[in-house]
């Protein structure tokens, strides 16, 4: 059993951009059974560059399946957003998480934008100011939700899909600085706590394609910047057909976020 | 009470740092985080990679524009977006 998956996050669209990735999304139908979208799809969250988003990866002949990022809520449109893109047939999650049937099996799909706080040992706390709190409830929560989905899917493959990262294998290239800022280890601690086959996230724009949680389930950094095409394709399953094991370039250089 | 040491001479590089970056983040024209700035000597480098080559412009205006005395290099690159050439095996 194989599933075919793309993914990439961080497209960050807005008028500029509409066509650039549409050529190589025409030719998805050849090379997966599933498009997954890992968040920061506008550069600010209006619903005019949601809609750029809607004619850029709508009506594709593969599903798609996406979580927004902390820059699809800049201008507290998250509704109308989320609106668009489903009117477009794109499928949002939060929380939650959906099942596809595909020539492979059962695909389950669970999605959290999720948040920051930091890695084991250097991360934020639940104590002190009411920001702070706040700031590391709101990881937990969204950990929390992303667990319960994983666990609630009835399929034959489970993915996971956020935008902030669960590991810190994948922010290489990023300041270790801002780390805290990039991802958290509740969101691994989730993936782990179900059967994950893959985690895809985005959001470190200066990160590397690959890591791996505590409990050994496969994460990739799927951000645009990372890896320079319009999207990588994973063969995720039980047979390994040699041939086609090939290495994906290293990630880029630069020393940035968002 | 700040002391201002050198009425008149640039500020340190470290704030010029942070506030062309912090420009290019909170400007709605611009709104990206994945710009490095760095100050050489008595030019400004850019380095970074966007979407679109439009964007890349709007980033050099702006700058310039808040540091109009500043030689600005800019070595900013727009991600590509063809199709992928190989696929990943997860067994
Ligand atoms: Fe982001
Ligand atoms: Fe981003």
């Amino acid at each position: 059993m194989v599933i075919r998956i793309a993914a990439v996050g961080d497209v960050h669209l807005d008028e500029d951009v509409v066509g650039r990735f549409r050529p190589a999304l025409e030719e998805l139908p050849e090379c997966a059974d599933v498009l997954l979208l890992a968040g920061d799809l506008t550069r600010h969250g209006t619903e005019a560059e949601a809609r750029c988003v809607a004619e850029e990866f709508g009506g594709l002949a593969v599903p798609v399946v996406t979580v927004l990022g902390n820059h699809d809520h800049q201008c507290d449109q998250v509704p109308q957003v989320v609106k668009v893109l489903e009117d477009a047939g794109i499928t949002v999650l939060e929380g939650n998480g959906v099942v596809l049937d595909c020539a492979g099996g059962r695909l389950g799909i669970a999605g959290v934008k999720g948040f920051g706080g930091g890695f084991a040992g250097r991360c934020a706390s639940d104590f002190g100011e009411p920001e702070m709190k706040a700031f590391v409830r709101t990881t937990t929560d969204s950990a929390d939700r992303l667990g319960a989905a994983l666990r609630s899917l009835d399929c034959d493959m489970l993915v996971a899909l956020t935008h902030y990262s669960p590991v810190p294998d994948t922010l290489a290239g990023e300041p270790l600085e801002i780390y805290p800022f990039l991802g958290s280890y509740q969101l691994g601690q989730a993936i782990d706590s179900a059967p994950t086959a893959l985690a895809v996230h985005g959001h470190a724009h200066a990160g590397t394609e690959r890591g791996t949680t505590p409990g050994g389930v496969r994460v990739r950094n799927v951000a645009h910047p990372v890896i320079k095409q319009a999207y990588s394709v994973f063969h995720v399953g039980d047979q390994l057909d040699t041939d086609q094991v090939s290495p994906i370039g290293q990630s880029g250089s630069q020393r940035s976020w968002s | 009470m700040t002391h201002h040491r050198d009425i008149g001479a640039a500020p340190p590089d470290e704030y010029v740092e942070a506030e062309i970056q912090r420009l290019l983040v909170e400007d709605p024209a611009v709104a990206e985080q994945g710009i490095t700035v760095i100050r050489r000597e008595r030019a400004l480098v850019l380095y970074g990679e966007v979407e679109s080559p439009h964007r890349r412009e709007e980033i050099l205006r702006l700058v310039s524009e808040r540091f109009p005395d500043v030689p600005i290099t800019s070595d900013i690159g727009v991600i590509r977006t063809q199709a992928p050439t190989e696929i990943e095996q997860l067994p």
